[in-house]
């Protein structure tokens, strides 16, 4: 802790001089947070918590994917439709190539194609036994083939990402975003045509691919640590600051010397190979390679996940994933058949809760009358529903059972609507999560600039005013920044 | 066509020509689709993604209006809360300053069929048809005040990710009421009848429905055409279309004109998904049945022009023949053998195209670029 050079006197109330990062500390803690995860890891994967391992690995995989559909959609700016296309890949790919022969043949058996030879042929055990590394080819050896089968898969999934970039640059917005999902589409639709199906098995897939890494905490969470490592270290580089800077305005950048076009496409790619990254082990999570494992809805709760966290940060989409795969693997008791009473009252609940929200939105925002028809419709209606629902728990007509298909994914429509209305940067903003924001400290050193700034602000005699709170006009924002995080 | 000659021998002229009326079937489909696409486009530039879980409603609620099982009272009740809060909507859109009293008379009398329909089960297809439109016309408007009203200033992407989640709910909305299964759709069988003409010395058996779907479409859109340019409101929202800050300045209520574009919109899609599920005899489940039109028809939208309403039919005719009669074109022989599963890609991959060297379309205006 250092005080600002010149500053005689504490600072005025409410203003606190700039405080360098404390490095060491910084680093103890992030060296402490990883054992922590670690030993929460290992802790788990010793656990009898099947449901636990699942959902934690569920939440590396798809974390891998919004970290990585981040990068598009949140840091360069870019609304991209097409993630789980890029997945399908990675996944189809992954799964073959370490497909047991066996499975692989029967694909073959079943496809019309003259493309079934090939194949067949198709395996990272094949490719080693050809070069003559036995060792890669043997049984005990498997991890280091689905690495090789993982690389390759994200690298098909980045050739496409290539392709699917492309129209990034003659094509903005809207346009852009319908094109990603055709695309994201159409890749769907390949992999189920005959041509394709000598390698996917048509729409029905293959089944047989190795659990052991999909559901494995260690692999998942190693290759999202890997994951984000990149992201972050990505955001603040130099090509982090151009894809910012394509993000807030396409035309400045390209002025300032940023070749957006090869920017663009670059950010296509390397989220593409992520995201083919996670299709693999998404693949190895199930067990099988289906098409409708990767229907739109993968990238809509990505969507949701980076719209929740805080489009552009890297921690605000584990914090979206986490939300999402909370919802989705918790959210049985949705789903499950309740009698009509309970629905009701449900129903009621949520309708109160609406008028509660809309309530003190309104008085958050001092819109008069604070009560209109937003809150007493919906307060209204919900204290019908649930006297209704409480009062007429009794009669045959409410105690038919009704069973909530498709809730889970109602709740996190409605959450991203509500979110996108009422909080549009999502819980993080653009920012990240650093140690130094939690104690409120600056990473870099002040400027000479800030530093008479601050000497200024801290003068003794203006103190004295700035206690009365007499507000100077010139109220910039030099003289305001207290530390924060940066972002 | 050279080399069809002794290829085939099921490539006569009868063949010929009952591609040709299915193309147009389905192009009018799609056509009534993109029309909702292109509208709100126009007036608000947001791409409705959920415009194809709209033409999903429309079609399983005229289903469940279709179906002769006795309704359940609380569901009965429901639906005609729904139409007549629907009807009264609209009374209040053409309360005042915008008062027109054809369109009133019109829907009116619309409203009056659908009461009158209901009870009788000869026009039941009729009535459940007008009465689809209505609820989903209701919404759509429902759609746009709670979800996209709030977002009126706010970024484009906010936007479009809205449209999504509104997409989302709705499919998973239609899971939770329809059940996620395929079903079965019956219209009358005068409309499923066989209709036989001779072409070229051969017999063509085709239904009715062929001739149905382009009529009711033509129908729909010479009045949606009457009414964009000979009513105050179709005068407002071209208005609007042009240049929505100074409409309102010149006192066009915008919101007003921006929820019955939804509302025509949301219509128009309930049409098509009735007829939809009239033409092919079923509709699917609810979380899916609306993806592959929706998507298909906005990419009529994009190839027509986006922002036309011209643009729209074309677009959406002409897709239908790229679809359809493409795949009927191409020969029968071993090389091509399962060509129709790529049919769906041939509208993706028209649409990248015409994206990419023509963004405005076949028909609509220059979208030049503005800084």
């Amino acid at each position: 802790m250092s005080t600002v050079k010149g500053a005689a006197t504490p600072a005025a109330a409410g203003y606190r001089p700039h405080y360098t990062a404390n490095r060491l500390r910084n680093t103890l803690l992030s060296l402490g947070g990883m054992v922590v995860l670690v030993l929460l890891l290992a802790l788990v994967d010793g656990g009898d918590s099947i449901k636990l391992k699942q959902v934690l690995a569920l939440f590396a995989i798809w974390g891998i994917a919004t970290v990585s559909l981040n990068l598009v959609n949140g840091v360069t700016g870019i609304l991209s439709l097409g993630h789980h296309g890029f997945m399908l890949i990675g996944g189809y790919a992954t799964g073959l190539l370490i497909l047991p022969a066996a499975q692989r043949e029967n694909i073959a058996a079943s496809a019309r194609s003259s493309l079934s030879d090939f194949a067949i042929g198709l395996s990272v055990e094949n490719w080693a036994r050809a070069l003559g590394l036995e060792a890669l080819a043997a049984p005990e050896t498997i991890w280091a083939r689905f690495l090789i089968a993982l690389f390759i898969g994200g690298l098909l999934a980045a050739a496409f990402g290539v392709v699917v970039g492309f129209p990034s640059l003659r094509l903005r917005g809207d346009y852009l975003a319908i094109v990603t999902f055709a695309f994201g589409e159409a890749i769907r639709l390949l992999a189920s045509t005959p041509m394709m199906s000598s390698f996917t098995n048509g729409a029905l897939g293959f089944a047989g691919v190795p659990t052991g890494f999909g559901k494995s905490l260690w692999w998942t969470f190693g290759l999202l640590s890997i994951t984000v490592f990149v992201m972050a270290r990505l955001k603040y580089s130099s090509y982090g600051r151009a894809l910012q800077g394509i993000r807030e305005d396409e035309i400045a950048a390209e002025a300032m010397g940023v070749n957006t076009s090869y920017h663009k496409v670059l950010a296509f790619a390397i989220s593409a190979f992520f995201a083919g990254v996670s299709g693999g082990l998404y693949v190895s999570w199930v067990g099988t390679a289906r098409l409708d494992l990767f229907l739109f809805f993968l990238t809509f709760y990505y969507l949701v996940a980076i719209s929740v966290g805080g489009t552009g940060s890297v921690t605000g989409a584990l914090i979206g994933t986490a939300l999402v795969v909370v919802v989705r693997q918790y959210g049985d008791p949705l789903e499950e058949a309740y009698p009509l009473s309970t629905w009701l009252v449900a129903l009621g609940c949520v309708l109160l809760a609406t008028a509660l929200v809309a309530y003190l939105v309104r008085r958050h925002r001092r819109t008069r009358p604070t009560a209109g028809p937003l809150v007493w419709v919906p307060l209204a209606l919900g204290a019908a529903a649930v006297a209704f629902g409480v009062f007429g728990a009794g009669a045959t007509a409410l105690q038919r059972e009704w069973q909530g298909f498709g809730m889970r994914a109602i709740t996190l429509s409605i959450l991203l609507i509500a979110i996108m209305i009422l909080r549009p940067a999502g819980v993080m903003g653009r920012r990240e999560f650093t140690w130094s924001g939690l104690f409120r400290e600056r990473l870099d050193e002040p400027t000479d600039e800030e530093r008479r700034q601050d000497a200024w602000l801290t003068n003794p005699e203006l103190a004295a005013s700035l206690a009365q709170g007499v507000d100077d006009e010139d109220d910039d924002d030099g003289a305001t920044a207290s530390g924060g995080a940066v972002g | 066509m050279f080399y069809l000659h002794g290829i085939d021998p099921s490539f006569n002229g009868a063949f010929f020509a009952g591609a040709f009326v299915r193309s147009f079937q389905l192009g009018s489909l799609y056509a009534l689709i993109a029309l909702g696409y292109t509208m709100v486009y126009g007036i608000i530039r947001l791409i409705n993604f959920a415009h194809g879980e709209v033409f999903m409603v429309g079609a399983f609620a005229a289903y469940f209006l279709f179906s002769r099982t006795p309704m359940a009272w609380p569901v009965a009740v429901v639906v005609a809360l729904v139409v007549t809060y629907g009807f009264m909507q609209i009374l209040n859109f053409w309360r005042g300053r915008m008062t027109d009293p054809l369109v009133l008379a019109g829907g009116g009398v619309a409203f009056l069929v659908v009461a009158v329909a209901l009870a009788s089960t000869r026009l039941g297809w009729l009535a459940a048809m007008v009465a689809s439109m209505f609820i989903t016309g209701v919404l759509g408007v429902t759609i746009d005040k709670v979800a996209y009203k709030p977002l009126r200033g706010a970024p484009r992407n906010s936007m479009l990710i809205t449209a999504i989640a509104v997409s989302f709910f709705l499919q998973n909305f239609g899971i939770l009421a329809f059940s996620n299964r395929q079903t079965p759709f019956r219209p009358p069988s005068f409309f499923t009848g066989p209709l036989q003409f001779g072409v070229l010395g051969e017999t063509l058996y085709t239904s009715w429905m062929v001739v149905l779907v382009p009529v009711v479409t033509a129908v729909l859109v010479v009045g949606l055409t009457l009414f964009v340019t000979r009513t105050r409101l179709g005068k407002a929202m071209r208005a609007t279309a042009q240049d929505a800050e100074t409409a309102r300045m010149m006192g066009v209520n915008v919101d007003r004109v921006i929820a019955t574009t939804f509302l025509l919109g949301s219509m128009l899609a309930a049409a098509a998904g009735v007829m939809w599920g009239m033409t092919f005899g079923s509709i699917n489940q609810p979380a899916i049945f609306g993806i592959l039109p929706g998507i298909k028809a906005f990419a009529a939208a994009v190839i027509g022009g986006i922002g036309s309403l011209p643009g729209a039919v074309v677009g959406g005719v002409l897709l239908g023949f790229l679809e359809n009669f493409l795949t009927a074109l191409l020969p029968r022989t071993h090389a091509f053998a399962g060509i129709t599963e790529y049919k769906d890609t041939f509208a993706f991959l028209a649409m990248i195209v015409i994206l990419l060297v023509r963004p405005s379309g076949i028909v609509g205006e220059d979208l030049s670029e503005k800084v």
